[in-house]
């Protein structure tokens, strides 16, 4: 692939430090240093425009049975409205895996990680993300609620077993770690609990969602897996839950942790409604603990649809469905629940939630430990991304917003006095540097030689919003994928994957498991290559051990 | 036997292809039908239609819309065959057929054995079964067997719901005190479980089921498993599913799609006149069409034995037998890959709407 300079820009790379005029070089889909004696094949001006590299998700629900689910059970919201472009298949069928990949394409993002992938349904995620076109995906597989792993704990087995399991079944998947959804509650789920908080028992395994989520914590450090344990706590969305929130902090011990979507847990029972922000409370909390990175799951005023495998929180959600319908899965271990809903801005409660989270990400002082995401599309679609950048980077912008709310929101959330105001920077460390190194991406999220030539170059203006939201040239591994905000063509990225080292003598025992329990060969809910359209869809990411 | 005819005369497979592009290309509207295909076959489909700005559906999709149409509308309590096998207390098969539907269901729920987990385990299953074909619950030692026709369920999934509300029914007392007596079996089930086919079933007695599963839930715990259709139905439909966001009866006119239940059901487009050629598939088991007019372009993939006399006809493999092929598992509620059992070098459906989309256009995104 021809040498390429991009000239002039303002250049925003976090990982290197560089906030300044510059150019970026690249070659054979790599960052390069600049050559000496050779001449660029390909020249491109981008003075006047800012070059970051392309952005990473950390946290967007764009994948799998679940994701499917609410396609089916939504059709009426998402009716298509527009042709495709030539060479752009599907592109413009709202809520497919092609629209999603060229919808990030054009925001300038290149690497999206799919957060809740169960082991017995990988193969259809690892399907979708095959339809995802431009942007490389990643998966975390969810363990937490499996009777495989709740039996071992239940058993006192070494540790030793339990770190082989998990890196049997993180490998099995092909994901990119771990992740921990209400541990322990969706199984209470299953023999009639309604509530589930972080000592409470599950039935019939004599273990607390505690230790359950400690135990992954432990197993994901000590297989090198570079993502914590990426857990989403009990009690979501409840007003008080801010005390499960900073119990769970206290309960990880020091030892890294990633919590999920924190704006649904910052939760007080203040005021009259006796539901409050408790967001203040938490930051100052999350900048004690420098050991834990959040993603705040931010609230958007939008129609949308709540898709979580906490199957016991979106059972308890289904009489509050805007419009009123849902599904509900009792899968294998998590399964899944969907319920459609609408944030106003007019209602007390969701404005409420809005103000947390904004909150949160103005509280948070190290923009490498907090993360923007908002839960595609929990709290809102991934599209919000551009006004959500806005809103951190304008004090006066929230204050328009705020002037919207209802009045008494304002006396039960700090967001009036924040007066601070997200820098280009900052956004690039949270969007950029920071992500990769929560994942341990060593060359991606960073324009540095070496790295992937993954680069998305916007356009100031006075519209913040809109600069996001079409960035002016996108590079994915070095071939312009996006000009003027539009995809021209479709390149195929890679899904990421890691390989933690275990005995293998876990293999023949999970395949005795599988034979006795279901009478069924565990291979079944294998990823095998041959399962995929193409070849070479996956890529490694090394471990850190 | 012919890898490829017109007319039932022998084509070479090349011509075959080349011809089959050719019709669909000057189509106004081209149809992509039956559907009967792997996940792979069905992606190629769907990106066909796109490309062709036709419509494609599935030669099930009246079983599985009827639990779509519910979802959408209602909402749905779904679980595995798995989870109902290990914990499932009261299993209750609605309607004929099931074991037709679904040829590996009573090994894979092993209703004669108790369930593994929760408070139940190790205790007998309870096992009711209403409207059985012929001999079917026999395989099921205890079973509680209901005498129910077909076009009575309904009306029996309507009078269970009833007095579980406590109303009054207008049937006979000792009626009552029987389905009083089942209601209240419903009612003592730690996780209880619905097993169902639409192939019997319409959208309002499965949406009566589903309601019935809402109020068990307010106090216990109850869900369902519902049997997919036939020919891949529910692959396909999850295939359709991310690539364009809807089931099959979806049309690609407008360049995007749009799904319609009536607009785009594949009898009605042919016998309309509004599809002016239709690519027919049906790798499974060769089924035919049920439309009524033999007067549009027709290019039918399907196996050897299925070889139309009239239209185009290219031979393909059988998912799952002659290639490797991902499908829905119904015994897992998953895709799985199934590998090859008798493989040959038969094309499948993916490879053969390959070929055909080469025709069609070049350097199309596969």
């Amino acid at each position: 692939m021809a040498l390429t300079v991009l000239r002039g820009g303002h250049i925003v790379d976090p990982a290197t430090g560089q906030d300044a005029i510059g150019d970026v070089w690249f070659e054979d889909g790599r960052i390069v240093e600049r050559p000496d004696g050779r001449s660029a094949d390909k020249e491109i001006d981008v003075s006047g425009h800012i070059v970051m590299a392309g952005a990473i998700d950390i946290h967007s629900h764009i994948a799998g049975g679940n994701v499917n689910t609410a396609r089916l059970l939504l059709p009426e919201l998402h009716r298509a409205i527009r042709a495709r472009l030539a060479d752009t298949p599907l592109s413009t069928a709202k809520w497919s895996s092609y629209e999603t990949g060229r919808l990030y394409a054009q925001m300038g993002f290149t690497t999206v990680v799919e957060p809740a992938m169960a082991p017995h349904h990988a193969l259809q995620t690892h399907l979708e993300f095959n339809d995802v076109p431009i942007i490389d995906k990643g998966a975390l597989t969810v363990l937490g609620n499996d009777d495989f792993l709740l039996g071992m704990l239940r058993d006192g087995e070494k540790d030793g077993a339990i770190n082989d399991y998990v890196a049997q079944t993180v490998e099995n998947t092909r994901s990119l770690g771990l992740k921990c959804i209400n541990p322990g509650g969706v199984e209470a789920f299953k023999e009639n609990m309604r509530a589930f908080g972080l000592d409470d028992v599950v039935p019939f395994y004599g273990l607390t969602s505690r230790q359950i989520f400690q135990s992954l914590q432990k197993s994901t450090q000590a297989l090198g897996i570079a993502h914590p344990l990426h857990l989403h706590m009990n009690n979501l969305g409840l007003a008080g839950n801010i005390d499960t929130a900073l119990a769970t902090i206290d309960a990880a011990q020091g030892l890294p942790l990633h919590l999920a979507h924190v704006q649904f847990y910052a939760y007080g029972k203040e005021g009259k409604n006796g539901f409050s922000s408790a967001g203040a409370l938490f930051a100052e909390k999350i900048n004690a603990n420098p050991n834990v990175s959040v993603d705040v799951g931010q609230v958007m005023f939008s129609d949308t649809v709540t898709i979580s495998s906490d199957v016991l929180k979106q059972f308890n959600s289904l009489p509050g469905a805007i419009p009123k319908k849902g599904a509900i899965f009792d899968g294998d271990a998590n399964g899944g629940g969907i319920v459609p809903y609408v944030y106003k801005i007019s209602n007390y409660y969701n404005a409420i939630q809005w103000a947390a989270g904004l909150e949160l990400f103005l509280l948070i002082e190290n923009p490498e430990q907090v993360f923007f995401t908002t839960d595609h599309p929990n709290g809102g679609p991934f599209t919000t991304y551009p006004e959500l950048f806005a809103l951190l980077m304008s004090a006066d912008l929230r204050a328009q917003h705020l002037a919207r709310l209802p009045a008494e929101v304002l006396e039960h959330t700090t967001l009036p006095s924040i007066s601070r105001e997200y820098t280009l920077y900052e956004i690039a460390q949270m969007s950029r540097s920071g992500a990769a190194k929560l994942f341990g991406f060593v060359d991606r999220g960073r324009l540095s030689p070496g790295a992937i030539a993954d680069i998305a170059v916007y356009k100031p203006g006075r519209d913040v919003a809109g600069m996001f939201r079409r960035a002016a040239l996108v590079f994915k591994d070095g071939a312009l994928v996006v000009r003027d905000g539009q995809v021209s063509h479709y390149t195929r990225g890679k899904t990421l994957h890691i390989r933690p080292r275990y005995d293998q003598q876990i293999t023949k025992r999970l395949d005795s498991y599988y034979d006795e329990l279901y009478g069924l060969p565990r291979s079944i809910f294998d990823v095998p290559d041959a399962a995929l359209p193409h070849k070479d869809a996956f890529a490694e990411v090394p471990c850190r051990i | 036997m012919e890898t490829a005819t017109l007319d039932g005369k022998a084509i070479a497979l090349g011509d075959a292809y080349r011809h089959a592009g050719k019709i669909l290309k000057e189509a106004a509207f081209p149809l992509i039908a039956g559907l009967g295909a792997d996940v792979a076959g069905a992606r190629a489909a769907i990106l066909l239609a796109e490309q062709l700005k036709g419509a494609f559906d599935h030669l099930a999709s009246r079983e599985t819309l009827a639990d779509i149409d519910v979802k959408r509308s209602f909402g749905m309590f779904t679980t595995t065959a798995n989870e109902a096998r290990l914990r499932g207390d009261c299993v209750v098969l609605i309607g004929p057929g099931l074991t037709q539907a679904w040829p590996g269901m009573l090994e894979r729920l092993a209703l004669a054995e108790p369930p593994r987990r929760g408070a139940q385990a190790q205790q007998p299953r309870k096992v009711i079964w209403v409207g059985p074909d012929g001999d079917e619950a026999k395989a099921v030692p205890g079973a509680k067997v209901i005498p129910a026709s077909v076009q009575e369920l309904s009306g029996v999934l309507a009078a269970w719901r009833a007095r579980f509300g406590g109303r009054p029914v207008a049937l006979d007392a000792e009626k009552i005190t029987l389905i009083d007596a089942l209601v209240e079996t419903l009612r003592n089930a730690r996780f209880g479980v619905f097993v169902w086919s639409a192939s019997t079933l319409d959208p309002l007695a499965i949406e009566m089921l589903q309601a019935l599963v809402i109020e068990l839930n307010a106090t216990t715990r109850f869900t369902g498993v519902h049997i997919g259709g036939r020919s891949g139905a529910s692959g396909v439909t999850q295939t359709a599913g991310w690539m364009t966001g809807f089931p099959p009866r979806t049309g690609f006119g407008r360049g995007y799609p749009e799904h319609d239940p009536w607009r785009f059901e594949s009898s009605r487009l042919v016998d309309s006149g509004e599809a002016d050629a239709a690519l027919w598939i049906s790798a499974f088991d060769g089924e035919k069409p049920a439309w009524s007019r033999a007067d549009i372009p027709l290019i039918t993939l399907a196996p050897a034995q299925a070889a139309p006399s009239r239209g185009l006809f290219i031979k393909v493999g059988q998912p799952g037998v002659t290639h490797d092929a991902v499908l829905m598992g119904q015994e897992t509620g998953g895709m799985t890959l199934r590998r090859a059992s008798a493989p040959t070098d038969a094309p499948s459906v993916a490879q053969a709407i390959g070929a055909i989309m080469a025709e069609v256009s070049e350097g199309a995104w596969r």
